[in-house]
């Protein structure tokens, strides 16, 4: 019980905000597990106030002026019924009651400690050095809110009530189900905003704390399934860019979060270069042993990379996860090969999980590359032309591939490939539809070149007829 | 003895005091309506006869009687008038016989009292009832106006709720079912949209605020959302479509197949790249062995690939009324599928291909060539 203590004092004397800040953390440090426990027993609701008291002011190694005691008092005070609360809800877990743990009082209890923590900064009671224990409230709020929800809505299923359920306009009305999330997500934006709203200087500012209570917020919004919320964030961030330091000064944990999520914004808004930016950048600040960082970044920056530099991912970065390799391995293979069969497959095999990250729509763009390559292999085994007269002199002559291919030689590439949707359904090829996704190739300039429909063949450009790829 | 002027107009007073109360203002015929004059003549007369005062005690004791049986007519009545193919309302009809004399229907035929075969009766029973209203506000006659309040009507305009309704306007269950044919059958003749859509929100409103869902509601909002769509009122229609996919969560039977498909058709309408993302993420494995849902998605992916020639394919054979949605997405398309063609077909192409391809028949106008070139 008394380690708390000793910390608290430590941190008070020499600034260290993370120090204090686990000192109001739900969780136990390893060198203390029984903390929240002790601390819980060591005084009751009757004598809490002074007991914390005596703790704080009265203390002799800790040197704190009247307001800021005061304000911690408030702080540990709602700590003091947050620690009973936790306890008894995990206690319940733990014996597995699970109907029983109540984790919505925790999340109220928890709440409240923020609003004293929150007070204590609008008051501006605190200095900026304590600003990790902003985060340690964010931090388990979000997850305390996560728990209470599913909690919640469990207990709805097992009490039939999700049918009845709340009815407002017209018939249906909008799950409910997340209620506490949101609450969290609104509490999160007051930090926020007091964040950055802090005239300080930059030295003794709140405005270190910005990032990581932006990152909060996405992942917030990111579970709630409101990705535009999270465009007020960036909006926010932008417009007091001028104030703020930039995002290099920040640690570096804080800058890769910030980077990923403003990337995955900016990818699920169609603005692939943005998003190429970000998550390169991402990429690349990244700790490479943080592996599961690591994947979730790639997730999102492959398909990107495909849309925007039509360049695939190397059996060699594939292989580092698991996950990369059984969803996108497949893909790439079939693309390269051109094999449209093996193509529809393994997006259909990936389907699921590609459209629960909404890169579906994103790989099924793949499926344009797959058919340059496809025609390229028709065009290079084409062979070359006979040199004409008069050029090849002194042997230089470089010698130039056939550049009019007979639409009937890319349908029946088409047919090898797998590719059942040219079919007319009597067996033979709907010559149409090979055209039309010629001619498509050549609008999206993945080939170069025109189709002449009487004569029924394609007619390269001789020079880079496919712009990319060398050839 | 005549009638002077004060007792007239105070006749004149009670009767639309009465008339109004009972919501017959604009209902009742005043044309044909006996003049306050010979209301207040007919009263005396009545009073004149002997145990004039008994009769209106008896006459009460009869009304209620024969009120109770004629509410069990009612429903009835309603059936009759819709299969006879009269157009006017429940409360049209009583107007026409003033509320009190409905205490005879179980005695004669409308067309009886109308002839004034009993008219004398019928007087007797007017004067008998406006010296009841007078006094003492009859069981008989509160549960008459309540009669025609209650919501035993088929039709009803739509009116925004500012506060809760009042439960007298609301209509039941049974009438609602009612109520849908009816519309249904109206549609079918008519045609007239604005009608139809103000009745069926209207009965959207009245099983919202009694918080019926059931296939009932279910069935309404389909064919409002059919009428929307043939009428081409997106804004109506992608309320109704919300409503049902929230509906059909709730496992409400009706015809989800038709209403998934028509939501992809929407979603690709309307190039809403987040919607479309949610849309395939609640898809489950038996909605995309559906037929309908099928076409639906192999239009999403043959625009989505700007397979223009799949898609003027699927066009032509949409299922149930996808046609209406493709309509509205083909313009564009159409325009696409021209800039495309311009690019890659070299010299030129025949017209014959184009009309062929981009799903144009007869004399319909082709679009202008060159639109498409100068993307």
């Amino acid at each position: 019980m008394d380690a708390l203590w000793d910390d608290f004092a430590t941190a008070q004397n020499t600034c260290n905000g993370y120090l204090l800040a686990t000192t109001i953390s739900p969780e136990p440090p390893a060198t203390d597990p029984a903390r929240l426990y002790n601390f819980s027993r060591w005084t009751n609701a009757y004598s809490v106030q002074t007991d914390l008291r005596y703790k704080l002011q009265y203390n002799p190694s800790v040197h704190l002026e009247k307001k800021e005691a005061g304000a911690w008092l408030e702080v540990f005070t709602a700590f003091y019924t947050f620690t009973g609360k936790l306890l008894a809800a995990e206690e319940a877990q733990t014996a597995g009651k699970n109907r029983e743990a109540d984790w919505s009082s925790v999340y109220e209890s928890w709440k409240e400690v923020l609003s004293t923590v929150y007070r204590g900064y609008s008051g501006n009671v605190f200095e900026a050095w304590t600003i990790p224990c902003l985060y340690v409230v964010g931090k388990y709020l979000r997850i305390f809110a996560i728990k209470a929800d599913e909690q919640a809505a469990a207990s709805q299923r097992d009490s039939g009530l999700a049918f009845g359920g709340l009815q407002e306009e017209d018939a249906c009305s909008a799950a409910s189900k997340n209620e506490k999330l949101e609450d969290a997500a609104r509490q999160i934006n007051r930090i926020f905003a007091l964040c950055l709203g802090d005239r300080s200087p930059l030295e003794d500012s709140r405005k270190w704390a910005l990032y990581y209570t932006a990152n909060l917020l996405f992942k917030t919004y990111f579970r709630l399934n409101s990705i535009p919320l999270s465009k007020n964030i960036l909006r926010s961030l932008r417009a007091s860019a001028t104030d703020t330091p930039p995002l290099s000064a920040f640690p570096k944990a804080h800058q890769v979060t910030f980077k990923y999520y403003s990337g995955v914004i900016a990818f699920l808004e169609e603005d692939y270069a943005l998003a190429e930016d970000f998550l390169m950048s991402a990429y690349q600040t990244c700790d490479r042993r943080a592996t599961r960082n690591v994947e979730m970044i790639l997730m999102y920056l492959i398909p990107t990379k495909l849309l925007t530099a039509h360049r695939l991912p190397t059996q060699q970065l594939l292989q580092q996860s698991p996950t990369l390799d059984r969803l996108f391995s497949p893909l790439c293979t079939a693309i390269k090969r051109a094999d449209l069969r093996a193509f529809n497959a393994a997006l259909e095999a990936g389907e699921d999980e590609f459209v629960k990250r909404r890169i579906y729509l994103t790989l099924e763009r793949g499926r344009d590359i797959l058919l340059r390559n496809l025609f390229r292999k028709v065009f290079l085994a084409g062979g070359f032309e006979a040199p004409k007269e008069g050029e090849g002199e002194g042997g230089i002559a470089a010698a130039v591939r056939r550049t009019r291919i007979p639409v009937r030689e890319i349908a029946a590439a088409l047919r090898m490939a797998g590719a059942t949707e040219i079919e007319d359904g009597e067996g033979g090829v709907d010559g149409d539809e090979v055209e039309c996704l010629v001619a498509n190739a050549i609008y999206k300039n993945f080939m170069k070149g025109y189709i002449a429909r009487d004569r029924g063949i394609v007619v390269l450009s001789k020079a880079g007829a496919f712009p990319g790829t060398g050839l | 003895m005549g009638v002077d002027l004060a007792e007239m107009q105070h006749k004149l007073k009670v009767v639309i005091t009465q008339a109004a109360e009972a919501g017959q203002l604009e209902s009742i015929d005043w044309t044909t309506y006996p003049l306050p004059q010979h209301l207040v003549q007919a009263e005396r007369d009545a009073m004149a006869l002997p145990g004039g005062a008994q009769n209106a005690h008896s006459a009460n004791l009869n009304a209620s009687t024969s009120y109770l049986s004629n509410g069990a007519y009612l429903p009835e009545r309603i059936h009759k008038r819709k299969n006879e193919d009269l157009e006017v309302t429940a409360t049209e009809e009583d107007a026409v016989t003033p509320s009190w004399k409905k205490h005879n229907t179980n005695k004669g035929s409308m067309e009886d009292r109308m002839t004034g075969k009993s008219k004398k009766h019928d007087k007797k029973q007017k004067k008998q009832d406006a010296f009841r209203a007078n006094g003492l506000g009859t069981n008989a006659d509160v549960l008459e106006k309540r009669k025609q309040r209650f919501g035993y009507t088929i039709e009803k305009s739509y009116f925004r709720l500012t506060a809760p309704p009042a439960p007298d306007t609301v209509r039941p269950l049974p009438v609602l079912e009612k109520s849908l044919n009816h519309i249904r059958g109206k549609w079918k003749n008519e045609h007239n949209y604005n009608y139809a859509c103000d009745q069926l929100k209207s009965m959207r409103q009245d099983l919202t605020v009694q918080h019926i869902q059931n296939e009932l509601t279910v069935k309404v909002y389909e064919s409002h959302a059919r009428i929307a769509l043939e009428m081409k009122d997106l804004g109506e229609y992608n309320q109704c479509q919300t409503q049902l996919r929230a509906l059909y969560k709730l496992n409400i039977t009706g015809k989800s197949e038709e209403f998934t498909a028509y939501r992809i058709l929407y979603t690709v309408y309307t190039c809403n790249r987040t919607d479309m993302n949610n849309l395939l993420a609640d898809l489950t494995l038996a909605d995309k062995q559906k037929p309908a849902v099928q076409h639906a998605l192999q239009v999403r992916s043959a625009l989505a690939s700007r397979n223009y020639h799949k898609f003027f394919r699927l066009y032509l054979d949409a299922p149930f009324m996808g046609a209406y949605l493709l309509d509205m997405i083909i313009q564009r398309e159409r325009i696409a599928a021209m800039a495309a063609i311009c690019k890659a077909y070299k010299p030129d192409v025949s017209l014959c291909f184009i009309a062929q391809e981009l799903a144009f028949f007869g004399d319909v106008d082709a679009p202008d060539p060159d639109a498409g070139l100068r993307q």
